[in-house]
């Protein structure tokens, strides 16, 4: 394309909405399949899909439901090339079946969830399919975070040959941010040597995909050894993936917990509120599931009262008591804060009212008992 | 001379530039102006001069997508004549 500007020598980073970020790092992340249902805030992602997969020699197909969407990309994994798809929670409870199935198949989805508020973190981390699964769940604080993690969860999803999902919101797809977008080297991964890629056409060798653990050429299915081992799989992703960030905790008074887009809010009024000499720390959940409830209970240590700031009616809440075991109340501090769409755009989202939040929290009286 | 600081860029698909002028109102620091060329549509397009920002009103209120924004890590001083 001619432009009347030569783009700059030196490394930039160029101004993009989340939506295209993203795309740009799955792309870059080696994502040549999407396919997906439009619905806002998510919809610029398939848009974006659509537009830059096809000069990356990959395949976006707009689906006619959020069900196909799943199935196609699940076809395009059991071949294995790298493929993803994507909705908001509404689109994503109708997923719920593929999503707990193509855990159990053991392919490597990716899953971009751009939530209406945050409504959705118990879908995100307890999910509506069947039986023992999880799925690792990455919520990014800004757009540049979620440029390194979409760039990650490929990588995971393919270490772990277990589904990894993105957990974004309104904000986060599309607040623009200047970011760069460079392709990361991961340790290298073994072939895969499962796919169902034709290569072993005719040779009476052919492979075998699905949900329920059994090999092609098999008597029978050991129900018992195959989920076994997936959760002995689920249990070293919960060892080794769990991720936080914290700032001011050692002695803080109130620790405020905060997870996404509303998590920059939570540390903005906290550093604000540490430079006038309040004590107060700020702890991040970066992984939902797992959730890194060691990191969140040293944070707690000391602290009088845990407060949870999550703009819906209190979710996250559930683990982070798990995680403070009683040893200080955690209190919610978030609540439903929305537009009259409905897409979260809610008052709370405000940096003066989260601080008149944890606030609250530092007034708050101990219940006498 | 004077120096002048450029935060960011922009490139302009300058083929696709229809000459609406939108842009040159839109840009805060008024850092761009109509060239004197036309393009193949026959139309002036936009030029950047030093000290854009980087701050995407241009791309934001461009009917056509002409632009791309990119910020620098660090900031360019242009010389210009006082």
């Amino acid at each position: 394309m001619t432009t009347s500007h030569a783009a700059p020598e030196k490394p930039t980073r160029r101004l993009m909405e989340g939506s295209e970020a993203i795309v740009e790092a799955a792309i870059a992340a080696g994502c040549r399949f999407f396919a997906g249902y439009p619905m806002t805030p998510f919809t610029e992602v398939l848009e974006h899909f659509a537009s830059k997969l096809p000069e990356a020699g990959g395949v976006c197909i707009n689906a006619e439901s959020e069900l196909e969407a799943v199935g196609m990309a699940w076809g395009a994994l059991a071949t294995g090339a790298r493929a993803a798809t994507g909705s908001t929670g509404q689109g994503l409870a109708l997923m719920q079946e593929s999503l707990s199935e193509i855990t159990r198949a053991e392919l490597p989805l990716v899953v971009f969830h751009m939530a209406r508020g945050q409504y959705d973190y118990h879908q995100a981390t307890r999910g509506g399919g069947h039986g023992d699964y999880h799925h690792v769940v990455f919520a990014p604080i800004d757009v540049h975070e979620a440029v390194e993690l979409t760039q990650l969860a490929f990588h995971l999803a393919d270490h772990w040959r277990n589904p990894v999902q993105i957990q974004g919101d309104f904000l986060l797809a599309h607040t623009a941010e200047a970011v760069s977008v460079e392709p990361h080297m991961f340790e290298p991964l073994p072939a895969k040597e499962w796919a169902v890629d034709g290569s072993l056409g005719g040779s009476g060798r052919s492979r075998n995909i699905n949900p329920i653990g059994m090999s092609k050429g098999a008597k029978g299915i050991e129900p018992e050894s195959f989920w076994q081992r997936l959760q002995d799989k689920h249990d070293a992703m919960a060892a080794a993936e769990a991720r936080a960030e914290s700032e001011g905790c050692d002695d803080a008074e109130v620790v405020v917990v905060a997870f996404g887009s509303l998590a920059r809010f939570a540390r903005h009024a906290v550093r604000a509120l540490r430079r006038e000499g309040v004590r107060v720390g700020y702890v991040r959940p970066i992984t939902l599931w797992p959730f890194p409830a060691e990191a969140v209970a040293r944070a707690a240590q000391g602290a009088r009262r845990v407060a949870v700031l999550e703009q819906n009616a209190g979710q996250m809440i559930d683990d982070v008591r798990l995680a403070v075991l009683g040893r200080a109340p955690v209190v919610p501090i978030g609540g439903i804060s929305s537009d009259e769409a409905g897409f979260g755009i809610g008052p709370i989202l405000d940096p003066d009212d989260v601080r008149r939040r944890i606030g609250l929290a530092l007034d708050m009286q101990e219940a006498r008992s | 001379m004077s120096l002048v600081e450029s935060r960011g860029t922009v490139t302009v698909a300058v083929e696709r530039c229809k000459g609406c002028e939108l842009c040159i109102p839109a840009c805060p620091p008024r850092v761009l102006r109509m060239s004197a060329e036309r393009n193949a549509l026959g139309v002036p397009y936009p030029e950047l001069l030093p000290g854009c920002t980087g701050c995407g009103a241009c791309l934001l209120v461009c009917p056509d997508f002409c632009f791309e924004i990119y910020q620098y890590e660090v900031p360019v001083q242009h010389e210009v004549p006082s």
